[in-house]
């Protein structure tokens, strides 16, 4: 189903603390200019699980939000607390309809390797980054090569905690664009 | 540049779409064929960097269908996917030609150092072919030449803007002569005396692109042991010219337009604002409107490039040029070769009037080159010239491509005596692909 709405959608799938999702609205809200609110959308994923890889198939997730999503809605974020994959890969720490409307984003991995010291604003803030960036894959973003750059694809935990929590300029030009063509944010 | 075209083989619908979603948001142009007889389908038309093929697929296996590609063109970069238990196959892949192997499901990490990998080769690739065309054409279309209605009008029209300092968009096909219609601009102007600098922008590889245009500061990367201008700074007080502009990325396109609108930009790793007064020429053979509504180019950029356009005409739309421009070449490259020639016979030069030149000049100048390479009289005549013969213009019915390839290269082989630099010139391919092709066809020199 298109969106021709205005509002972002957070929607958390499952048990996820809304502390963590009200960080994460409140992120998106700052980064994409638009209007957001917080609901859910799905509460069972057993569609989409895997028995043998013990993992979500997080395409079937996406294609499922869409269908769910109303009209008003223009983009949908969904935040999980299951690991998800697609098939090709071993893990995802998130996916996105590019161009489309959905996307969803996975806690399960994105507190690895977290030193106790670092606490949970270091966690908080990975989340924020793969938020964003799932988000912005569906405002047609690709992934950048500035490895600063939320957009830029991170191969490991490491290169989350590396990047910033802003688009580049180039990014930010071509999200302008998108916004524009959809009618201002 | 383009975009890495990337072909997906694998009879499973669930594995196209995964992984041709991830690389589509990495970035690349993504192709997916069901089985190895569909990507043979495909890559009879189209042209891709890299193919992903399963090595287990119902019909053609992997392994047929990396034998098949490697026939076609040695130089494709295969890598091959396999499930765990088959590394044997993916060992024997490795063998005939595969590039790489990746076990699926891959690591995020693998895939993306891989792909990395291969675009990083083929840059460089392409950066030593572009160094060579580079050098070829400071020797070539050394002026402009031409008599015909359609010649005079594009003459007074640069006789009209040159003396401005508007920004001018040239379009025309591929080989019409659009740089040096910007030469001829930029030498009529009143910053004659300062630098005309060009850029091919299809030419250079995308991560080669920025420095080149805009300089870089010695640390700025790996490879940058010091202080470099760009091309921007080096044609401060002369012309730029972007030959190709179609062809560069939205990232550049964005640099650019920034460039174009403030006239000041910064060397890579520089923080330092640098002010350079030039003037602007773009070219391109795009339909660039069409472009942007494709959404690969940005409508702003074109608005601040297209100020004052023109278009160079096709050589079938100024014949009456041809015997004029047929003469410059012969009497060039007669004189290059150290062959004296008489002229081109009534009989050369009615089937080249008959011709519709789809390479336009640049076509017609490498006929000449041609035929002076192998004609033995002393005058050219249709037999020197390969595109007039019969069975250039007329292929055998029922011949496969490969076949034709076999020929096509036996025959330039024969015609300059199986000189291997001047062959793969005639052919434009680099002379390790040339030899391989000799050892693929088993192709010897008669004795």
């Amino acid at each position: 189903m298109a969106g021709s709405g205005r509002i972002i959608l957070i929607s958390p799938v499952g048990d996820v603390d809304p502390a963590v999702c009200e960080s994460v609205r409140a992120e998106i809200g700052r980064v994409f200019g638009y209007p957001t609110t917080m609901r859910p959308l799905l509460d069972d994923v057993s569609f989409a699980f895997d028995a043998n890889r013990n993992q979500h198939h997080s395409t079937p997730i996406l294609e499922k939000l869409d269908a769910l999503a109303p009209a008003d809605v223009l983009k949908i974020l969904a935040v999980t607390r299951v690991d998800l994959f697609i098939p090709i890969l071993t893990h995802v720490y998130g996916e996105a309809q590019l161009g489309g409307r959905a996307s969803i984003v996975s806690l399960y991995r994105l507190g690895e390797d977290l030193s106790p010291a670092a606490g949970e604003t270091a966690f908080l803030k990975r989340v924020k980054k793969e938020a964003v960036h799932e988000l912005g894959h569906t405002f047609k973003l690709l992934h950048c090569k500035e490895k600063t750059c939320i957009m830029h694809y991170c191969r490991k935990i490491s290169d989350v905690d590396r990047k910033s929590g802003e688009l580049c300029r180039y990014c930010k030009i071509l999200m302008g664009d998108e916004v524009k063509r959809l009618g201002g944010g | 540049m383009s975009n890495t075209r990337i072909l997906i083989v694998d009879d499973e619908l669930i594995m196209r779409e995964s992984l041709g979603g991830w690389l589509a948001r990495d970035g690349h142009d993504v192709e997916k064929a069901a089985s190895g007889e569909e990507a043979l389908q495909k890559l009879e038309t189209n042209r891709f960097d890299i193919l992903l093929v399963d090595i287990k697929m119902e019909g053609m296996s992997g392994l047929e269908l990396l034998k098949r590609v490697k026939e076609n063109d040695p130089d494709v970069d295969v890598v091959m996917i396999t499930a765990y238990g088959s590394i044997s196959s993916s060992i024997e892949a490795m063998k005939n030609g595969a590039c790489d192997y990746l076990l699926k499901p891959f690591d995020p990490n693998e895939l993306g150092v891989l792909i990395e990998k291969i675009v990083e080769r083929q840059a460089q690739a392409k950066e030593n072919l572009y160094l060579k065309e580079e050098h070829r054409e400071r020797t070539r279309f050394e002026s402009m030449i031409g008599q015909s209605a359609a010649m005079q009008t594009v003459f007074d029209f640069i006789q009209d803007v040159a003396p401005t300092d508007a920004t001018i968009l040239i379009t025309g096909e591929t080989g019409t002569g659009k740089g040096l219609a910007a030469k001829a601009i930029h030498s009529n102007s009143p910053r004659k005396e300062g630098p005309f600098v060009g850029i091919n922008c299809g030419a250079i590889p995308e991560h080669l692109m920025e420095s080149e245009l805009f300089g870089h500061q010695k640390g700025a990367f790996t490879d940058a042991k010091e202080n470099k201008k760009g091309r921007l700074e080096l044609a401060h007080g002369g012309t730029l010219f972007l030959d190709e502009i179609g062809e560069i990325t939205m990232r550049m396109q964005i640099d650019l337009l920034r460039v174009l609108e403030d006239r000041v930009f910064y060397r890579v790793g520089g923080t330092q604002p640098i002010e350079a007064d030039f003037r602007v020429i773009t070219a391109t053979n795009r339909n660039l409107e069409a472009a942007i509504r494709e959404g690969i180019f940005r409508e702003d950029l074109y608005y601040r490039v297209n100020v004052i356009s023109f278009t160079m005409p096709a050589l079938r739309e100024r014949k009456e040029d041809i015997p004029l421009l047929a003469d410059h070449f012969l009497r060039r490259f007669s004189q290059e070769t150290n062959k004296p020639f008489d002229g081109i016979s009534r009989d050369a030069m009615d089937e080249m009037m008959m011709y519709e030149w789809p390479g336009n000049i640049r076509e017609l100048e490498n006929a000449i080159e041609r035929a002076v390479v192998v004609g033995k009289g002393k005058k050219i005549e249709p037999g020197d010239l390969p595109i007039f013969r019969p069975e250039y213009r007329e292929p055998p019915p029922k011949m496969s491509l490969k076949e034709m390839e076999q020929t096509h290269i036996r025959q330039v082989l024969e015609e300059t005596d199986w000189n291997i630099a001047r062959s793969a010139r005639l052919l434009e391919i680099d002379r390790t692909t040339l030899y391989s092709k000799i050892k693929k066809y088993d192709l010897q020199k008669d004795r």
